[in-house]
């Protein structure tokens, strides 16, 4: 824009320039040949004068003179001149002039030289004889004129291009900064041109527009960036080519990556072959579901592809942490199959015992033996579904215990009087120490957990060993510890011993009468009443179980 | 054109961390069929190797046109020529990992290869390829380097195992032909090992412009 302000500027005045010397030139030479006329006419007046007064000779007093004077007679020929020889000189009848001046008084011509270098100017009046003086004068021609002129001219030209060209840069400066300083960030509030104000207002106006749509779309972007950081799953957004465009937190914590940049490869996050199977198929534009494991967790991952009209144009792939559901589902499963195997070992020999009675022939002492195993068995069942009852009610809903102050110590007593016989046929000293200790939970709850706890330091025990039930205070606990001086447990098995129906020693659950609950249900028991476990055991040493419970205010 | 470029720089990356996942794919397979029996791995590995020649071709080829086509300079020179070399190690690795799974067939005596380190020199040099993968992955400088200081582990491994080879021969422990194949194992470890310190170095050149 400057430059064709300037070019425009400087063009203008370069023609100007040029036309007014022309101009100039012309109206100056017009000028002079008018006066050179008005001079001819003058000297003709007076000339004529004389000679009508004192004859043809006077002519002859300008012999010499610049001006060329010459009468013709009024048939052409001429009678006098200066310059030449009149005898000389030809018919003189049909020059321009002298036409002119015989038949209108007066008359005038100018005719350039055979170089066209000189001009001369005629100027003729009719005497009252009816002969005509002409007068002549002789002039540079324009030509000539021009070329004198020539060096002064051109300086002039030059000073005034030179001229044209700064106040041409100036100008067209001075007409582009108010544009070049516009603040376009603010486009209403500049003091412009008048004709840019519609522009400028159609800016601030669009301005205006893009700014709101991008804080929509900042928003709408903040909010689904935290939708998806509050998301546990974790969530991945990548282009056709498998680059990252987004991604969220859980999406890197669970796959234990530090940091990543966006557009880098989505295998930045994890390469093994399940995964690249995975976005190898999506981005082929189809769903894809697959587990993979990544150090000891289990990860469902669903990707989907993400079209535009018939194209892939990327894929969005969520995380999801099935490690719990999968251990779950296991649990349950072992769960199944081990009530279904403890209630059926006791059924068959129930079965069997009452099998060999229907078909008669049993002696009468062989029928009282059957008869107390079925009922050695029976009991064996109604323990075991007990013990199912009361896990699933504390599985279910703990809520229907009320809790209040319990004294673990007297519970403790009245565990070790119901314990007594079974302590004693295998010549197992109970020890009770500590001292009376209240703590908040539901009676029959923290009884049975002290009970289960007792009856497996009993069960698990060596012949003449010792059990200890100790309760100690602390700052802010108070704790219940049952110590055996049993087998132990391995420090393997120590972490799934809480698991129902796990036993270390599968082939002797029998004969022990065990369920396989107990230890489950200390651990619902516990949980419910807000204590921790701690379990310390050594093989053939013997276990400890700690419940630690808060004190009550 | 520049982003022409560079989508086809992106393009090469890529790829080259599927072909570095790929030798890991081989690698463990090949470790797990020596330490685990089981006959469906032997041709997984022996597929995944295929892959990995295929993928050498692809890489090889996008390489040759990113250079003719877009003659790269300075960093970008050295990442596509660094490429060229890496994919010829990865191919090794790939090829090296196809023999140890057919070869562990093979080794069957159980007990002589709990008595040497043969196991722990398969995770150290799983260790190694999976680390200067994963150096090339996150571009990541540091790594590469200790990927290099690794390398005299599994070669002070491949020692030990050879001597307790020998130690084994002497006693007669067990059947000469597996004590063979296991010096061979070894030694492909200690190759693997190897191209696993080159990849690392290709990885510091590509960064640095300096060798290691």
């Amino acid at each position: 824009m400057d430059k064709k302000i300037f070019n425009s500027n400087f063009l203008t005045s370069l023609f100007v320039l040029l036309i007014s010397f022309v101009l100039v030139f012309v109206v100056l030479f017009n000028h002079s040949q008018n006066q050179l006329l008005d001079e001819l006419s003058n000297e003709a007046g007076y000339i004529s004068y004389a000679v009508e007064n004192e004859g043809v000779q006077y002519i002859n007093n300008f012999k010499g003179d610049d001006k060329r004077i010459t009468l013709v007679a009024a048939d052409g020929t001429v009678l006098v001149d200066t310059s030449a020889d009149e005898r000389e000189l030809d018919n003189h009848a049909d020059r321009q002039e002298i036409k002119e001046a015989i038949l209108n008084g007066s008359g005038t011509s100018t005719r350039f030289s055979d170089t066209m270098m000189k001009r001369t100017v005629y100027y003729a009046v009719r005497l009252s004889d009816g002969s005509v003086l002409r007068v002549s004068a002789t002039q540079d021609s324009v030509f000539v004129l021009l070329l004198s002129l020539v060096y002064p001219l051109s300086i002039i030209i030059i000073v005034a291009l030179v001229l044209s060209l700064i106040i041409s840069h100036r100008v067209s400066k001075s007409i582009i900064k108010p544009i070049n300083e516009l603040d376009l960030d603010n486009p209403a509030g500049n003091e412009s041109y008048e004709e840019l104000t519609p522009l400028l207002k159609k800016i601030s106006a669009q301005k205006r527009t893009i700014d709101k749509q991008i804080k929509a779309a900042r928003q709408r972007q903040e909010e689904f960036r935290l939708i998806t950081e509050n998301m546990s799953e974790g969530l991945l957004v990548t282009d056709a080519n498998a680059n990252v465009l987004s991604y969220n937190k859980a999406a890197l914590h669970l796959l234990e990556i530090d940091n990543i940049k966006n557009g880098g490869s989505v295998l930045l996050f994890n390469r093994t072959k399940g995964f690249r199977e995975l976005v190898e198929k999506v981005l082929s534009g189809n769903r894809a579901e697959k587990e993979i494991s990544h150090d000891s967790n289990i990860y469902n991952l669903i990707a989907n592809p993400v079209y535009e009209g018939e194209k892939v144009i990327g894929a969005v792939i969520v995380i999801i942490d099935i490690t719990e559901s999968v251990h779950r589902e296991q649990l349950r499963r072992e769960f199944t199959s081990n009530v279904s195997h403890e209630l059926k070992t006791p059924l068959t020999s129930i079965s069997g015992f009452a099998e060999m009675m229907k078909s008669g022939g049993t002696p009468d002492d062989t029928v009282v033996d059957f008869s107390g195993s079925i009922y050695d068995e029976a009991q064996r069942l109604i323990t075991l579904v007990t013990d199912i009852i009361k896990i699933s009610e504390l599985d279910e809903n703990p809520s229907i215990f009320e809790k209040q102050n319990v004294d673990l110590y007297a519970l403790s007593q009245n565990v070790i009087k119901s314990l007594k016989p079974l302590a004693d046929k295998h010549n197992i000293s109970l020890n009770l120490t500590g001292d009376t200790a209240y703590v908040l939970g539901t009676p029959k709850i923290v009884d049975e957990m002290i009970y289960n706890l007792c009856d497996n330091a009993i069960k698990y025990n060596k012949e003449n060993g010792n059990v200890d039930i100790i309760i100690t205070a602390t700052d802010n606990k108070i704790n219940l510890t049952v110590r055996d001086t049993g087998i132990g447990i391995p420090m393997s098995e120590q972490s799934r011993v809480f698991e129902r129906f796990y036993r270390v020693d599968k082939s002797h659950s029998k004969q022990l009468g065990g369920t396989g609950l107990g230890l489950a249900i200390v651990k619902h028991a516990a949980a419910y009443t807000g204590a921790e476990i701690n379990l310390e055991s050594m093989e053939n040493v013997g276990t400890s179980v700690t419940v630690s419970f808060d004190k009550i205010d | 054109m520049r982003n022409k470029f560079d989508e086809q720089l992106n393009i090469l990356n890529n790829e080259l961390i599927t072909m570095g996942a790929l030798c890991e794919d081989a690698i463990s397979g090949a470790v797990n069929l020596l330490t685990h029996e089981s006959g469906k791995i032997k041709e997984n590995v022996i597929e995944t190797d295929k892959q990995i020649d295929r993928k050498e071709k692809e890489i090889e080829t996008l390489c040759m046109r990113l250079l003719l086509h877009q003659q790269p300079v300075a960093r970008d020179l050295r990442v596509v020529s660094s490429a060229l070399k890496m994919i010829s190690d990865m191919e090794r690795i790939g090829d090296q990992a196809s023999d140890i799974a057919e070869m562990a067939e093979y080794v069957t005596d159980s007990e002589v290869q709990s008595k040497i380190h043969i196991t722990d020199m398969a995770n150290a040099t799983i260790k190694m390829v999976s680390e200067s993968v994963d150096s090339f992955v996150k571009k990541d400088v540091a790594l590469a380097r200790e990927v290099l200081c690794h390398d005299d582990i599994v070669d002070d491994l491949f020692d030990k195992v050879k001597s307790e080879l020998i130690t084994a021969v002497q006693k007669n422990e067990s059947n000469a032909e597996t004590l063979i194949d296991l010096l061979m194992i070894a030694k492909y470890f200690e190759r693997i090992g190897d191209h696993a310190e080159n990849i690392a170095e290709w990885v510091i050149y590509s960064i640095t412009g300096k060798h290691a």
